[in-house]
């Protein structure tokens, strides 16, 4: 310990008020009258700032004497790599007003401000040449900004400056970077108004059946394959996805996440000269053979290779059709030799396919040089290739740049975006493929430059259905986290006892269907643009596939289970019998025959006859034979499995990319089982989401609506705390989540136990249940402390509590507040309370209307200006 | 820092990174130069300085490794290897056929693709949930240039068509590595500066872009507000890593000229996807001998169902191999056989070249086992695997052991990575999943002597 930690309070408290007293008297006047601005840096170091916040408001519980939770905070000096984590602690606890206790003086709304934004600026300096202090940057901290200062009055002497977004660089993500990519060697069907559901030119590269992000060559063209699934999926060229994203609950991509590596720039690398070979010429560079380009599979099945093909690529014919965009690296390489023209035109098309830009003239000339260089020592043939792949390195192609680089700051060193900068931040809010003409033309004529301009095209973007907006669907995922539950690995026997299929991988198939589901209500929802936000959480409507008969079903009780295998066995057994009757008499039937057949004085009409009748009692028999065995009763004695019928609707799934295993598109759009699901929360998909092998996760569940619904934040689990539930399977969860009861841990527990354990009324694979364990589930729950004294108190079940929560204005606030960092890519501060506000306004005025919340957020000044240090560039 | 200084530089650092392997995998470097380096020094005295994942997919059926007769634990010394097995018999105190380890988790059916090596459910087209061993392995081994090298072993076709692709390694959640299958991509990333001809060429072609695509990162780099500097300097090192290997490599290129295969027709036109395969071995032990790498990951049949080995006579390909009985057909025989031969090149290879006080082969450790667990079609109860070399005592050989199947993979992963010094418990194994899958803890006391 260091020497004078160890002074008591009261001798501190002397110390402490004789300095302020001496040496700062006046200047804690200057400071209570002064204005703050929120995040400005704050002046004062620990002696004279931090230390008094601490005597005022935390020694009482936290010194030697009393050191409550083990917290001495006398022993805590001035913010140093040692320490950091403990004054992590004490920043959040503070922000999120955790501390002092509700029942202590509570410090006045800026002194807890500038106390919260000292420890944020000190943790920055400390940890800047030990990784950096970045929590306060994290979406899952943003809710520590009091969500009442954004939507409520300011308290006097709290000064708000114009708000923006600093210039910066914003790497793609791999689903980006995957449907970019596509774009280069695949046509995608234009969208079918008539099938709305149906994926099209625009939307993502989805996942695979297995969750899997894959970039395929030449599916639209296989006209014939060798082997069921696996082996197609092996034979099938594919790329996966390089970039990496940690694949976690919430936000997945701020600007400042994530970088490339070198990993995956050597990746990206190879891959590209595989592209760009598929771009010249097509399937045939990706065949064994030419004879596998054919529109009749039967003249390759004279040629083809002799033994077993499958998994080989010489086990695929493709048609002769050319389906793939003919771009002008196939102009190039279609013919020997080149001119600088179709090389500078070959750059150009690839630099603006991967950047979204045109590229500048010494881009171009930079490019076209390396290819040249490439050229001369290889050769045209993989000099091309090699050159053009570094293409796909540029900085552009994998990042977005929003530098504002050209004009003058304003007074607030804010300079709007514009041109490409601004086409493409537009571009991006919405699209994951390059803009469209009428907004390439805008750019390109100085029509991206306002505010209006970006109205314009938000608008015309928005009403028009045909041009694909994946980045509103992506932004529904990272909110609701709906499409992790594929990804959830079950215990098998765990998995068994919910009632649904536990063979293979039928359940995270299941999953993966039930993620395209939920997203296409998702759009449904959209697509009638009301009470967006209250519809998804309170909707009676679901799209469901045949599997979902099941998963929206009710596991049976212990009683009814019994009962359902006692008749399944009647079923069976007389199943069984009346197979052995008819197979009796068919071999009654058949000996007959076969009798009949030695008759020497048989007419050859008769006889063949009776040879076919034979047959068809040989075929009849073989098919007894193996009803006997296998034909049973269909009775499902674990779940009482749900009709779910109505009128036929697609799902957006990727098209065929794993032969006869891909997903399919169909659907219904059906009703749910009265009482029982209301809304998204209540799906399967988001209900398996967060859950974990063996059980419910009641916590996961119970952070999320405190999260993403109430708007407030849990601190992080402490280190010393083990965070984990007692191994004791004869007990419900509920029971064994009593240890979070214990004082230290309820604390935070209150906040999210009592909000997710509503929903045990489904288990662990989403089914309706009435009993756990052979007792009546208890599904009670309740809301605390939640911000809005209207809707706190004990709820029933899921369905009460989500009811209460669709009607609450708060919950709508917090939804703006996801929106807004979505779409921004950063987490909001006070200054973007006008911003929060409008939206928020914007959102209501249109009768709930998503369109209008994001026309709000896109033209507001947090989205279209960024902060820029033209000094800082200078030094550069 | 301008080209040349950094040249310069990488010179040194690449003196000083082959060093770590002394002067006997290094014979050109000595003296001052040839200092342990701060991961080398992480090592656990006598725990492996290399290791090697070989992965036979299709599954690896206990009859084919485990003697006739042998139904509990015991010394080999008297035992008769199988016929799959026989070329190690000479190897006999070197190895450790451990049957009993289970995989149940891992959903190895089809092949558990990642998760044979990262220990957690892997299914065809399902990405990986984290990373594997090797990789893990090759973080925390003493540094090399290239730390991890993996190559993937299939049917000509395949390898043609898809001359990269990743099953089996990966460095996290949703990052694949990706395994070599073309030798002669891989000669030229390895020998490209010591190489002549087209090789030579293309080395040159890639350095001058790669070169040419740093400074122009670097220069869009300098504009960028600070707080994204950090970021972007990733990604230009990225590019500085990537061209660095190669400067790297070219810098000790007088030592790796000892080591370079030769180039001769089976690269460029091979008769036999085996003509690929042995290449491609010959580049991994090259690798390793050279101190180029230190973890070696071989896919044979690249982590999925299919694969050729033409080459041993063997005209059935692909799926049904895996259809097929191993114990005593003559199919899996030799494609057995051929992968004993393969280990006994690695193991006879590794012990030419001097190291410390005995050989390279003293200080590695080879796993090798199947991305199938037992069979095509299979539950994962049951996962044979044999260590060869004991690593100067510290692991168990000679013998084989049979456990009661109530221990993942998982366990022994741990296992490796307690012998080079990494504290773990259990790898990529939750408490909650333990529960079920794992009766014990920490490493398999039956492995390490």
């Amino acid at each position: 310990m260091k020497t004078g930690r160890l002074i008591s309070r009261s001798s501190f408290s002397l110390a402490f008020y004789l300095v302020v007293f001496v040496a700062s008297g006046i200047g804690t006047l200057i400071r209570a009258a002064d204005t703050y601005t929120p995040g400005e840096p704050v002046k004062g170091n620990f002696k004279n700032f931090a230390q008094g916040f601490l005597e005022k408001h935390c020694y009482e519980c936290h010194d030697d004497l009393t050191a409550e939770a083990d917290l001495n905070l006398l022993e805590l000096e001035s913010v140093d790599e040692t320490n950091a984590a403990v004054w992590k602690s004490v920043w959040a606890q503070v922000s999120l007003q955790e501390m002092p206790p509700k029942d202590e003086t509570q410090p006045e709304v800026i002194e807890r401000l500038r106390f919260s934004d000292w420890i944020v600026g000190e943790l920055q300096r400390v940890m800047k040449k030990r990784g950096g202090f970045t929590a306060h940057l994290d979406p899952k901290k943003a809710n520590f900004l009091d969500h009442n200062l954004l939507f409520g009055e300011l308290p006097e002497g709290i000064e708000l400056v114009p708000t923006s977004s600093p210039a910066r660089i914003w790497r793609i993500t791999p689903q980006e970077h995957i449907t970019r990519l596509n774009e280069l060697i695949n046509t995608e069907p234009e969208f079918d108004p008539a099938k709305p559901g149906l994926r099209a030119h625009g939307d993502v590269v989805p996942t695979n059946h297995g969750g899997e992000l894959k970039l395929y060559f030449g599916t639209d063209r296989i006209t014939s394959w060798v082997g069921g699934t696996v082996a197609y999926a092996t034979a099938v060229k594919s790329v996966p996805v390089v970039l990496s994203s940690g694949r976690k609950h919430g936000l997945e991509n701020y600007p400042h996440f994530y970088s490339v590596n070198s990993a995956e720039a050597t990746q990206i690398l190879g891959k590209a000269e595989d592209i760009l070979q598929y771009m010249a010429y097509g399937p045939l560079s990706i065949v064994g053979m030419p004879e596998q380009i054919t529109d009749d599979p039967k003249t390759y099945d004279k040629v083809k290779p002799p033994g077993d093909l499958r998994g080989l690529p010489t086990a695929i014919t493709y048609s002769t059709k050319v389906v793939r965009p003919l771009t002008p690296v196939y102009e190039l390489m279609k013919e020997p030799g080149f001119s600088d023209e179709r090389l500078r035109e070959a750059v150009d098309y690839v630099f603006e396919a991967l950047t979204f830009r045109p590229p500048r003239r010494e881009e171009s000339d930079d490019y076209v040089e390396i290819v040249k260089n490439s050229i001369d020592t290889v050769g045209k043939e993989d000099g091309v290739f090699m050159g053009l792949s570094s293409i796909f390195l540029d900085r552009d192609a994998l990042f977005r740049p929003e530098l504002a680089m050209e004009g003058k700051p304003d007074e607030h060193g804010r300079v709007m975006l514009q041109d490409w900068e601004l086409g493409l931040a537009v571009n991006h809010a919405l699209r994951y493929i390059k803009p469209d003409e009428e907004l390439r033309k805008s750019i390109v004529e100085g029509r991206m430059r306002t505010r209006e301009d970006v109205e314009r095209e938000v608008g015309r973007m928005l009403s028009d259905d045909s041009i694909r907006k994946p980045r509103i669907l992506r932004f529904f995922r990272d909110f609701f986290d709906h499409d992790l539950g594929g990804y959830i690995c079950k215990d098998t026997r765990a998995l068994g006892e919910t009632g649904v299929s536990n063979r293979g991988v039928a359940h995270y198939r299941a999953m993966f269907d039930a993620t395209a589901s939920t997203d296409r209500l998702i759009e449904l929802v959209l697509e009638k643009d009301k009470d967006v936000l209250k519809e998804l959480l309170t909707t009676e409507q679901v799209v469901v596939n045949n599997t979902d008969k099941t998963y929206f079903g009710r596991r049976l009780t212990e009683e009814e289970e019994k009962a359902a295998v006692e008749r399944k066995k009647e079923e069976d057994a007389a199943i069984i019998a009346q197979v052995k009757a008819e197979l009796k008499t068919v071999e009654t039937d058949l000996v007959e025959v076969e009798g009949n057949l030695k008759s020497k004085d048989l007419e050859p009409k008769a006889k063949k006859a009776l040879e076919n009748r034979k047959r068809r009692l040989e075929a009849d028999r073989k098919r007894l034979e193996r009803e006997r065995k296998s034909k049973r009763s269909d009775i499902n004695v674990r779940v009482a499995e749900v009709e779910l019928d109505g009128p036929p609707i697609y799902a957006r799934v990727g098209r065929r990319s794993f032969g006869r295993g891909s997903m399919t598109p169909e659907r219904k759009l059906a009703t749910v089982p009265e009482g029982e699901r209301l809304g998204i929360l209540t799906h399967p998909a988001w209900l398996v989401s967060h859950s974990d092998a063996m059980d419910n996760h009641a916590i996961h569940r119970g952070i999320w609506i405190r999260e993403r619904l109430l708007g407030g934040g849990i601190p992080d689990v402490p280190i010393t705390v083990d965070a984990q539930l007692p191994d004791e399977p004869q007990n419900t969860l509920r029971e064994r989540m009593r240890v979070t009861r214990e004082k230290y841990c309820w604390t935070c527990h209150e906040k999210m136990d009592p909000l997710g354990l509503p929903f045990e009324m489904y288990n662990h694979a989403g089914l309706f249940r009435t009993t756990e364990k052979g007792e009546p589930v208890d599904t009670s729950g309740e809301i605390i402390d939640s911000g809005d004294p209207g809707l706190d108190g004990p709820v029933a079940n899921a369905i009460e509590m989500i009811e209460k929560l669709a009607e609450s204005e708060r919950v709508e606030q917090v939804f703006v507040r996801h929106a807004f960092r979505f779409w921004m890519g950063r987490n909001e501060t006070l200054h973007d309370a006008p911003v929060l506000q409008a939206a928020h306004k914007a959102y209501r005025d249109g009768g709930g209307s998503m369109k209008a919340l994001i026309t709000s957020l896109v033209t507001s000044d947090a989205f279209l200006y960024r902060k820029v240090n033209r000094g800082e560039v200078t030094a550069n | 820092m301008n080209n040349l200084d950094r040249r310069t530089a990488l010179r040194r650092l690449a003196m000083g990174a082959g060093a770590a392997f002394g002067s006997a995998a290094f014979p050109g470097l000595t003296g001052a130069a040839a200092k342990s380096t701060s991961a080398a020094g992480r090592v656990a005295s006598g725990g492996p300085k290399r290791v090697i994942f070989f992965l036979q997919n299709q599954g690896f059926d206990p009859k084919t490794c485990i003697p006739a007769g042998m139904k509990n634990s015991g010394s080999l010394a008297k035992a008769v290897l199988p016929e799959p097995i026989k070329a190690l018999e000479p190897f006999k105190e070197k190895l450790h056929i451990i049957n009993g380890l289970h995989g149940l988790h891992t959903s190895p059916s089809h092949s558990a693709f990642f998760g044979a090596l990262g220990g957690y459910r892997g299914s065809d087209g399902v990405p990986p949930s984290a990373s594997t061993i090797d990789y893990e392995l090759s973080k925390v081994l003493p540094e090399t240039l290239l730390p991890h090298l993996c190559i993937g072993m299939d049917s000509m076709e395949n390898m043609v068509a898809k001359p990269t692709v990743a099953n089996l390694s990966a460095r996290g959640a949703g990052k694949p590595i990706f395994m070599h299958s073309n030798p002669n991509h891989l000669y030229q990333m390895l020998y490209g500066g010591i190489s002549s001809g087209d090789i030579r060429s293309q080395h040159e072609a890639k350095s001058g872009m790669f070169d040419r695509i740093e400074q122009m990162a670097a220069a869009e780099g300098k504009s960028l507000p600070t707080a994204d500097k950090l970021r972007f300097h990733e990604f230009v090192q990225g590019f500085n890593d990537m061209n660095g290997l190669r400067e790297r490599l070219g810098a000790v290129s007088d030592h790796l000229e000892k080591f370079a295969p030769e180039v001769d027709e089976g690269y460029s036109q091979p008769e036999f996807e085996t003509d690929w395969h042995d290449r491609l071995l010959d580049l991994g032990i090259s690798a390793l001998k050279s101190g180029t790498t230190s973890v070696l990951t071989i896919g044979s049949g690249r982590g999925e169902i299919f694969g050729a080995w033409k080459g041993l006579g063997v005209e059935e390909q692909g799926h049904n191999l895996g259809h097929m009985e191993q114990p005593d057909n003559p199919i899996w025989v030799k494609i057995r056989q051929y992968n004993s031969r393969m280990l006994v090149k690695l193991m006879e290879e590794l012990e030419s070249v001097p190291e410390g006080s005995g050989t390279m082969m003293d200080n590695t450790l080879i796993v090798y086992t199947s991305n199938n667990a037992d069979r095509q079609h299979t539950s994962g109860a049951t996962w044979p695997v044999m260590l060869l070399g004991n690593c100067n005592g510290v692991f168990k050989s000679g013998q084989f052991t049979q456990l009661d199947g109530k221990r993942p993979i998982n366990a022994l992963y741990s296992t490796l990575l307690n012998t080079v010094g990494v504290n773990c418990d259990r790898f990529n194994m939750s408490d909650k999943m333990a529960a079920k899958f794992d009766n014990g803890s920490g490493p398999l006391r039956e492995i390490l002597a």
